[in-house]
């Protein structure tokens, strides 16, 4: 028996033998859970960095190569005009009008064209 | 494939409305959106109008009752101007609306006062202040319960802040139409599932010439000035429908139109009036989404909106030439 052994059965001398053995073996086993949840931690924290790492690499490869997918989006700048200037002139008589432009197409892609609108004090 | 606009134009609020739809969305084809905008447009013109005396505005200016029941816009209006009073400190105040009746706005005005005459007839340039009496600030709001809680003789004038608001609502009604733009009177809504850029013009409210043209895609745009809606009052003074509240009377702070840019339209309404009533050196303060602001001189300032700088263009900047061989130096 070793020395601290020696210091704990002075301590604890009404402790039997099998009791003295089965707190040594509760012993050894938290020693084996806390290895274990040791070993889980590293493994999760490890895969964590991992993943993201890679998931950071994927999206900064693709931005940094020009290929932003919010710029990709088809955006087109428009051509036609319409003037929807408000003037307080135009009140006394009530007037609509009404009006379709369709975009220049290719046979491809969707395009969309908007309309300028003019903006002006009401 | 291509897909056809469709737009109109047609004449509410005392001016000129217009809306632009492409594509299908939640309202139907873009014509069933258009013709839903402009139904909703001229119906609020009814209730919102103070110069319709069965209007519900003037229903609700001349209700004895303190605490008066109302439709859920007029309720969320009425919060607009609250909210429009505290977040200008009471620059932008709402109810004003025995002020401007006794400046002479008391009915729709089919012409205006040339703005070169009104400016050489106007009195020294001074920014606006808030009043003294903040009225704005006795207005209560009860959304869940639509009520409005005010003292009686607390009026609420519609004016710019309204169209904002309505821009705003029939924006929301269209989101899921590809691309749409909705002007209220001079108050914009763009916006749309596709994100589409649309060009926006700034017009001089001297000669019309486009001063400045911004390509946007979902935002509020308002323009806001003294060059319409003026006259000559009783005392043969120039008067237009933008008052200081600190006098009561029409303001002329040495700017005579503001073009602002805001999430919402109804914000860009607050952001256009304040920066006018505040005056040349504080209006671009009031700006801070970006905006045209033209002096009484003619001359004009573009504040452009601030640029969004994605990833790839910030990866673009750090692997420019130049600036590798700053790095390597």
């Amino acid at each position: 028996m070793d020395s601290h052994n020696q210091a704990s059965s002075e301590r604890s001398p009404s402790y039997s033998r099998e009791q003295l053995s089965a707190s040594g073996l509760a012993r050894s086993r938290r020693a084996a859970i806390r290895r274990r949840a040791r070993r889980i931690r590293r493994v999760v924290a490890s895969f964590a960095a991992v993943l993201f790492s890679t998931v950071f690499l994927v999206v900064y490869v693709q931005l940094a190569s020009g290929h932003d997918p919010a710029l990709s989006k088809k955006h087109t700048a428009a051509t036609a005009v319409v003037n929807t200037a408000s003037t307080a002139g135009n009140t006394s008589t009530s007037k609509s009008t009404k009006s379709s432009t369709t975009a220049p197409s290719t046979s491809t892609e969707s395009t969309k064209t908007a309309s300028a609108v003019t903006t002006s004090q009401s | 494939m291509s897909e056809a606009e469709i737009s109109e134009t047609f004449d509410c609020f005392g001016s000129s409305c217009a809306v632009f739809v492409i594509g299908s969305g939640q309202q139907g084809s873009a014509q069933s959106a258009v013709d839903l905008v402009r139904r909703q447009l001229e119906a609020w013109h009814g209730r919102f109008s103070r110069f319709l005396p069965d209007s519900e505005l003037s229903l609700l200016n001349d209700d004895e009752r303190q605490e008066v029941p109302v439709s859920p816009l007029m309720a969320r209006f009425a919060q607009a101007v609250v909210i429009a009073g505290s977040f200008t400190e009471g620059l932008v105040d709402a109810t004003l609306i025995d002020q401007i009746e006794t400046a002479g706005y008391v009915e729709d005005l089919s012409h205006s006062l040339a703005l070169a005459i009104a400016l050489r007839l106007a009195p020294a340039r001074k920014p606006a202040a808030a009043s003294m009496s903040r009225q704005w600030q006795r207005v209560e709001v009860n959304l869940a319960k639509s009520t409005i809680t005010r003292p009686p003789g607390v009026k609420l004038d519609s004016g710019g802040l309204a169209k904002g608001l309505f821009a705003d609502v029939l924006a929301e009604a269209l989101r899921s139409h590809p691309s749409f733009a909705i002007n209220c009177a001079g108050d914009l809504a763009i916006g749309g599932a596709e994100a589409v850029t649309r060009p926006i013009r700034v017009s001089s409210p001297f000669d019309g010439r486009i001063l400045h043209t911004f390509n946007l895609r979902q935002t509020g745009v308002a323009t806001s000035g003294i060059g319409r809606r003026s006259w000559l009052d009783s005392s043969r003074s120039p008067a237009h429908h933008l008052l200081d509240p600190s006098t009561g009377k029409p303001a002329f702070t040495g700017i005579v139109q503001i073009t602002a840019l805001a999430p919402s339209a109804l914000m860009a309404e607050v952001h256009a009036k304040a920066a006018i009533l505040s005056g040349p050196r504080a209006a671009p303060g009031w700006l801070p989404h970006g905006g045209v602001i033209v002096l009484d001189d003619g001359t004009h300032r573009v504040i452009e909106p601030a640029p969004v700088v994605t990833l790839s263009q910030l990866s673009a900047y750090t692997q420019h030439p130049r600036m590798q061989a700053h790095q390597a130096a």
